[in-house]
């Protein structure tokens, strides 16, 4: 099959069948000794968006992409688990469709070295593999040490921050449904710049959906490196009507920075949390979410720069270390915010850009949007456009953004947050089918 | 045939949406955060650069209405075999907000008249056919 061309398969089967299918793989050109090799570090929602609209602008190119893990669990969707609305099941897909579909070779393993004048990255287990394009989308790294006392093992551990979706979450909703009657949990909400920025409050609204029901009188604090949040004003309106919002006897609690509220020490022993003004809090249930930035990937192959951010050139998004190389997603200093929606937008362009270089043509001008959703609960949503234009060389690219307004009408507000589950599924789809 | 099943389908489905906004006297005022480009500004940054193609601007859409607009098994509706006429007409009716939506107007509002156009064509020449396959390892 794999040797089959679009054309053979017409003879066989009809033109209309193979439309019908949907046949979007590789030609025989992408299994000769000489098509260009693109090989995607990270299978996750860039790497696997770049590869699959790689694959359908181009049947003549080779695709490889390097991913430790055999699936994918998505984050978007993942906070609808603290209240049973979601499984992790419903989240996690895996590499068939892009391996049978579209004729991508997926190796699992980790990508180690990039030697940028051999065009040969290295992994731990296959050796190293030569590439003509190289497209690199390995995720952020979590940041621990901006509060003292807090690490990897205790996330594995007790303290989960459930910040990739997986073991952690249901470690996290475990602890939240076995906690005593009339318990605290404590969410950190960390600083700017950090992956879908209204997802901690989602977080704390599922919860609260959760404890609604099973542990009337529990309460969530919400501790916040920041003064301020997207969306907030959706968020308060929801809360004050379901949990009681700015009264004494409120489900949630929200401390903004300039009140007190960034945690900076953990004491995992006692199960508190110091603040930067030296106030101690004791919580039964402790989700300290990390900061981020680029992660060792990114960092030992020279990538990132003094800001500890990848560099790029805005048009193509190619590395400002090797032009045959493209950096995407959490990693990059863009002026955007690290969204599922963005990655997947910036691997279309890559894609574009390097299909236009392999024919000889100027690679066009870019366009990327992140039109997002977000829910404080499962009948309340709310919506987020942002257009980013491209400005020029060395530049960058504008911003244009708008927000749904608060309503309550509660029509517009379930209307709004069917939009997001139709968001969800429909984009895990995109991805991956 | 089938084309033509799908995009009555379509039609159903936007209509649908459409009478219960209308239903509920939905109002939208745009909500403009911290980043807004001036008129100016936008018309200058538009100016200084070749028009993206209707591929890639197109391409911004498939996380709701699916790839290549092909997403037919969902409430947000198909664009892919959309008649071109009636796409421009919906965008610029979105656009100006004479249409009520519960996100659309947020979304076409930066778009000139050849950009909708190119993404209309776009659309036009895809095949009305559900993208994803039943084989898919997700769940859809």
């Amino acid at each position: 099959m794999s040797q089959m061309t679009r054309r053979d398969l017409i003879k066989i089967f009809g033109a209309s069948a193979v439309a019908s299918t949907g046949l979007f793989g590789a030609s025989k050109a992408a299994y000769a000794n000489n098509a260009a090799h693109i090989v995607v570090v990270g299978g996750g929602i860039g790497g696997a968006s770049f590869a699959k609209y790689m694959r359908l602008m181009n049947a003549d190119v080779k695709i490889t992409i390097i991913e430790p893990k055999a699936e994918y669990i998505f984050c978007p969707g993942s906070n609808e688990i603290f209240s049973g609305h979601e499984t992790l099941e419903n989240l996690t897909v895996n590499y068939k469709t892009l391996k049978n579909r579209f004729k991508i070779d997926v190796v699992q393993d980790v990508a180690t070295e990039i030697n940028y004048e051999k065009h040969e990255i290295a992994t731990l287990k296959s050796g190293k593999i030569a590439y003509d394009k190289l497209v690199v989308s390995p995720g952020p790294e979590f940041v621990y040490d901006f509060v003292d006392g807090y690490n990897a093992e205790l996330a594995e551990g007790d303290f989960p921050h459930a910040w990739k979706t997986g073991p952690q979450t249901m470690k996290l909703k475990q602890q939240m449904e076995s906690m005593r009657q009339g318990g605290t949990i404590l969410i950190s909400s960390p600083r700017m710049p950090y992956r879908c920025p209204p997802a901690p409050y989602e977080r704390a609204s599922f919860m609260a959906a959760a404890l609604e029901k099973n542990n009337p009188t529990a309460k969530i604090l919400i501790m916040d490196s920041k003064d301020n949040y997207v969306f907030r004003e959706h968020f308060e309106h929801y809360w004050k009507d379901k949990h009681g919002f700015g009264t004494a006897d409120s489900r949630i609690e929200w401390v903004p920075a300039n009140k007190g509220g960034t945690i900076a020490k953990l004491d995992a022993a006692n199960k508190t949390v110091t603040t930067e003004n030296g106030d101690i809090i004791k919580a039964d249930v402790i989700n300290i979410i990390t900061e981020e930035r680029a992660g060792r990937f990114a960092s030992a192959n020279g990538l990132t720069d003094k800001t500890g951010w990848v560099p790029f050139e805005p048009k193509t998004f190619s590395s400002l270390i090797s032009p045959d190389v493209y950096v995407m997603g959490d990693m990059v200093g863009a002026n955007m915010p690290k969204t599922g929606y963005i990655a997947s937008n910036q691997g279309k362009v890559i894609a574009t850009a390097i299909d236009d270089l392999l024919a000889g043509r100027e690679p066009g001008t870019p366009f990327i949007t992140n039109n997002c959703v977000a829910m404080a609960g499962e009948d309340f949503g709310m919506t987020i456009t942002a257009t980013f234009r491209y400005t020029g060389e060395g530049k960058g690219y504008s911003v244009q953004e708008r927000r749904s307004a608060v309503t309550d009408n509660p029509h517009t507000n379930r209307i709004r947050a069917e939009v997001a589950k139709n968001w969800q599924r429909t984009f895990r789809k995109d991805m991956f089918s | 045939m089938k084309k033509t099943i799908l995009l009555k389908g379509f039609a159903l489905a936007l209509l649908s949406l459409s009478t219960l906004s209308f239903a509920i006297e939905y109002k939208e005022t745009p909500v403009h955060t911290e980043f807004e480009l001036s008129v100016e500004e936008e018309k200058r940054i538009i100016a200084a650069f070749p028009m993206p193609t209707g591929k890639m601007l197109a391409d911004n859409c498939s996380a709701c209405h699916g790839t290549l607009g092909a997403e037919f098994n969902e409430a947000m509706p198909p664009l892919a075999g959309m008649k071109a006429e009636n796409f421009v007409k919906l965008m610029k009716d979105y656009r100006s907000n004479a249409f009520p939506s519960i996100v659309m107007h947020d979304v076409a509002y930066v778009f000139t008249d050849e950009e909708i156009q190119a993404m209309a064509d776009y659309f036009a020449a895809q095949d009305a056919v559900q993208w994803t396959q039943p084989d898919f390892q997700g769940v859809n």
